[in-house]
């Protein structure tokens, strides 16, 4: 079947066949997959309106079903149509087969397996309680070892090319590939304390910096950049026009995946996070919209002279909605990233608007087009039907319109209403958080019906395409190629020491020592600054040619400019984290120390995270008016240090949780839990049955107590009978406690445990600046 | 369709072509825009500025100090505004129609959950009878109300009610009640059997 000749010498004519069958695999894996992520979508976003849309079942629930939504849109569908979209285009634009048959078929089946793995366990409530990083660490370990097996396939086809020269999109899968991996490993690190079950190595706002550059670049270089890449090939390919602008692509990738990995602090704003992290993610998310919209202009740009096209050809049509969702996604990003808007915008359902612009518009609308345009070629037959991809077309461009203006309208509602303020700025206008809730809640039936129609419109693609499929032979692409002369490589050395890289450097390493550096050196890096930047042009209108021609060059030698895209996507990461998880975290805790769980409240906790409750309720109390007037004093940042994982969310769709502790009696917690509406008329939240009569597992505490030690957590030394009896006094006394108030239950059962967790919540002690002693009171 | 680079003169169709085809895709070399480069100039300068004024300059305020400062001005604003409330002010207002009607709406929607919205009490104690935990003046009340008795559940509601609201609510629940009449000061309140199991009735609108 297949001719290709791997030894044919230089000069040599040969026929290559392409490996299409991990294309129509993964482009059928992510079909399959977006249906159910969807499905799960719609299913909890009617929750939000109709509380009973859960059935009372523990594994139906909004803290758990959320985790399986967005893990299988990003993992499951998106990852599948990434990976579909890099292997066919790939083998294409590096003529040359994918290296290994085998390391395909580990890929295809290894992903999938981990995706039934994620939807098995996340409905069980085994997680890791971090948004986007909720698989548990064995899932963790298979995904970072089926990245390695995708990453040696793809750089074995590159280093097997008959294309000597890379073409853009090659760049953004490298950078994919190599970022993805450094971002999954890093926000990953955990210590088990049993098969299914581990606590995080950072804690607090390390923890809460790392969750975000991770969750932050997720969304960079998973959901956008192998998505540009993609661009970049089915684009000029459906349009057949040439890409609009070579140097645009060079000047916004370099800038894009430099700039990108800086702006995970946006996502922390008017937190605790030290303000000169907030104050890099806000510029650097800033300085992001222009590379952003680069992307988005060689998309459109490219469509020059093929306009017309867009009447008649419904993958063009997906392709430029897609392209145009991407560019507002990306305005609207760094708008949201300015302080005081993000003020307004966070913890609301603005957010979940913008997310759902980039995912359903720019993700959602590449991946059908791409997959319009490739069915036909995969089994060669024309598609079944242009009608229905047209009508899927307008279905989901209207379903994401009624699901992204509903949810702009309740966002707003909700940033405006809970933190307005009367009687100049000393009294909330809406002191309870239920009004927001009440007043959005038709909105969440129509998000439900814009994301229901969005569900139909994917149904008929998949109808569409098997269809199309059916019956149908399928076909492999080919391509007769002129093996190379080999150029000999420029070497990682020269890669790096020329002209426009010594002078990146220099400007980064001047800017950041003025940045950063006190006094007359931070003087002597502005003259260095302006120095390098006067030499730099010099240099440039002498020697254009050089400089052009030096990364033609780079673009014939993958390894060099591997490197070099590494560094640039390390340098933000370095700078953000390094400084954070060195710091002292004894020290820096603004006055005011966390009291340590104890083991029955650390049991609730992890029923707690179980539940996903952090989905719904933050534990952060922002540096804003409405926020302290409503919560209580902002947070500090020793006040979570002992949280592995930090809770402090990014959602309210309840009310904020960091100072819970103390503000109701033990019964208000009981009959909360068991019947929300019966204390809080109005609220959404579940009922949670199951809590009165599961028993509590304190059999894991001694385990997860020794890891909680090893990560710094100052639990003096506990066997496990006196782990057990000091659960026992407590719950005993939590029992007494209710049934005065008229509510009985067994010490045993869950709810004990989560009454004392959240009876803990805010819970610290002042500790003078200066001595900071390593143990804390138990 | 309408794109304004189909017309531009300095955007030919053709021209620029790079040679090199890759799988038939081929490149233009067109020059970057120059409204974008001046967004992408305009960001680097911005955050320059932004961070020379909060960082390395340390001009601005820091977000926490300039919320206390904030805060700290508008408790001595509101607290200027606001006129003496003590107890006879309470007493004569909760003979007053129209505030003891606006009381009642605050009582409703904020305190009937637990009280029950005949004040006979539920989780939260009676209020129309003649026994008092926390003290049985108007002020007791309101400080009751204000600050809040953490330990027996009653929330702190000054922060989200406002001394208007919560005197208005006080001045209604004294409407029940006269002054000089008995008090009795009880250690506690025991909410009535059984009652949890039934749900309380929704507030009235």
């Amino acid at each position: 079947m297949s001719t290709a000749i791997t030894g044919a010498g230089p000069g040599a004519k040969t026929r290559i066949e392409y490996d299409d069958t991990p294309v129509r695999q993964f482009m059928i894996a992510s079909i399959f997959w977006g249906i159910i992520g969807m499905l799960v979508g719609v299913v909890i976003a009617t929750q939000l309106g109709v509380w009973q849309a859960n059935f009372a079942t523990p594994w139906l629930t909004f803290g758990r079903l959320r985790p399986l939504h967005t893990n299988a849109v990003i993992f499951a569908f998106v990852g599948n149509m990434m990976f579909a979209g890099i292997y066919y285009s790939t083998q294409r634009l590096v003529k040359a087969r994918t290296a290994s048959k085998l390391l395909s078929r580990i890929h295809f089946w290894g992903w999938q397996l981990i995706i039934v793995a994620a939807a098995i366990t996340l409905p069980l409530g085994l997680t890791r309680g971090k948004e986007y990083a909720e698989l548990i660490w064995p899932i963790n370990i298979a995904v970072a070892l089926i990245w390695v097996v995708f990453a040696v396939n793809f750089f074995w086809t590159l280093a097997r090319r008959n294309e000597p020269s890379l073409y853009v999109a090659i760049w953004f899968y490298i950078a994919t590939i190599i970022t993805v991996a450094m971002l999954y490993i890093v926000n990953h690190l955990s210590i088990p304390t049993s098969w299914t079950h581990s606590y995080p190595i950072f804690g607090g706002v390390q923890d809460a910096l790392v969750q975000w550059w991770y969750g932050h670049n997720a969304v960079a270089f998973f959901l956008t950049t192998p998505i540009l890449g993609i661009m970049y090939y089915f684009l000029p390919k459906a349009a057949e026009r040439p890409v609009y602008s070579y140097r645009l692509s060079i000047v916004h990738f370099w800038s894009l995946v430099f700039i990108y990995i800086w702006a995970g602090p946006h996502h922390l704003l008017n937190t605790s996070l030290p303000v000169w992290l907030q104050s890099l993610g806000m510029i650097f998310s800033l300085m992001l919209w222009a590379p952003s919209w680069g992307g988005m202009l060689n998309g459109l740009l490219t469509l020059r002279g093929a306009w017309h096209k867009l009447r008649t050809d419904h993958v063009l049509k997906f392709f430029v909605a897609a392209v145009t969702f991407y560019g507002m996604a990306t305005f609207e990003g760094p708008l949201m990233s300015i302080r005081s808007v993000n003020a307004l915008s966070h913890y609301s359902d603005w957010t979940i608007a913008h997310v759902h612009g980039g995912a359903l518009g720019w993700n959602g609308f590449m991946a059908a087009g791409m997959f319009y345009w490739l069915a036909p070629r995969l089994w060669r037959r024309p598609l079944h039907s242009p009608a229905a991809a047209n009508m899927h077309f307008w279905l989901g461009t209207v379903g994401i319109l009624i699901y992204m203006l509903s949810m702009y309208v309740s966002g707003i509602t909700q940033g405006l209403m809970l933190s307005a303020t009367r009687e100049g700025g000393t009294v909330l206008a809406y002191p309870n958080f239920l009004d927001a809730v009440t007043s959005t809640k038709v909105l969440m039936h129509v998000r439900a019906l814009g994301g229901l129609m969005y569900l139909v419109g994917f149904v008929m693609l998949a109808w569409n395409i098997w269809k199309t499929a059916r019956g149908a032979e399928a076909v492999n692409g080919s391509i007769e190629v002129f093996v190379p002369e080999k150029e000999k490589g420029m070497g990682i050395v020269a890669g790096f020491l020329n002209a426009p890289v010594i002078y990146t450097t220099l400007l980064f390493v001047f800017a950041a020592g003025w940045a950063a550096l006190p006094g007359a050196w931070s003087a002597m890096c502005i003259v260095g600054l302006i120095a390098t930047a006067a030499m730099m042009s010099m240099n440039f209108e002498f020697s254009k040619k050089g400089w052009s021609s030096w990364y033609d060059r780079l673009l014939v030698n993958a390894l060099p400019f591997t490197v070099l895209t590494v560094v640039a996507v390390f340098i933000g990461g370095l700078v953000q984290i390094i400084p954070t998880v060195m710091v002292n975290t004894a020290k820096s805790i603004e006055g005011v120390r966390q009291i340590p769980y104890t083991p029955l409240e650390l049991a609730g906790r992890d029923i707690y995270i179980r539940e996903g409750c952090y989905l719904c309720h933050s534990q952060q109390i922002r540096t804003l008016v409405g926020d302290v007037l409503r919560y209580g004093d902002y947070s500090k940042l020793g006040e979570s240090i002992y949280d592995h994982p930090f809770q402090w969310g990014s959602k309210r769709i309840g009310p904020d949780l960091s100072r819970e502790g103390g503000k109701y009696p033990n019964s208000w917690h009981f009959f909360h839990m068991r019947d929300p509406r019966q204390i809080s008329p109005g609220s959404t939240m579940p009922t949670y049955p199951w809590l009165y009569t599961d028993k509590t597992d304190t059999a894991a505490l001694p385990n997860k107590l020794s890891v909680q030690r090893k990560i710094g957590v100052p639990y003096g030394p506990m066997t496990d009978a006196e782990i057990q009896q000091d659960c026992d006094k407590q719950a005993a006394g939590i029992v007494a406690d209710l049934k005065a108030a008229g509510a009985e239950v067994p010490p045993e059962r869950e709810i004990v445990a989560l009454i004392s967790y959240l009876q803990k919540l805010g819970k610290s002690e002042k500790v003078a600046p200066a001595d900071a002693p390593k143990t804390a009171a138990n | 369709m309408n794109n304004p680079a189909d017309h531009s003169p300095d955007a030919p169709l053709d021209g620029d072509l790079r040679p090199h085809s890759f799988d038939g895709i081929q490149e233009y070399d067109k020059r970057l825009p120059r409204w974008w480069l001046l967004t992408l100039y305009g960001a680097m300068v911005f955050a320059v500025i932004y961070w020379a004024y909060y960082h390395a300059y340390s001009i601005g305020t820091p977000p926490a100090l300039a919320l206390e400062k904030e805060m700290a001005e508008n408790a001595v604003l509101a607290a200027q505004k606001s006129g003496v409330i003590d107890d006879d002010t309470l007493w004569k207002m909760s003979l007053d129609p129209k505030i003891v009607s606006a009381g009642k709406l605050t009582f409703d929607t904020t305190c009937a959950v637990c009280h029950k919205p005949d004040m006979t009490g539920l989780i939260g104690p009676n209020l129309v009878d003649h026994e008092w935990i926390h003290g049985g003046k108007p002020m007791d009340a309101f400080k009751t109300v204000n600050e809040g008795v953490l330990v027996k559940g009653m929330p702190a509601w000054g922060p989200m009610l406002g001394r208007q609201k919560i005197s208005e609510a006080v001045a209604y629940i004294f409407s029940h009640h006269k002054p000089g009449e008995e008090v009795i000061i009880v250690p506690g309140w025991t909410p009535p059997p059984g009652v949890m199991a039934i749900p309380p009735p929704p507030p009235a609108k």
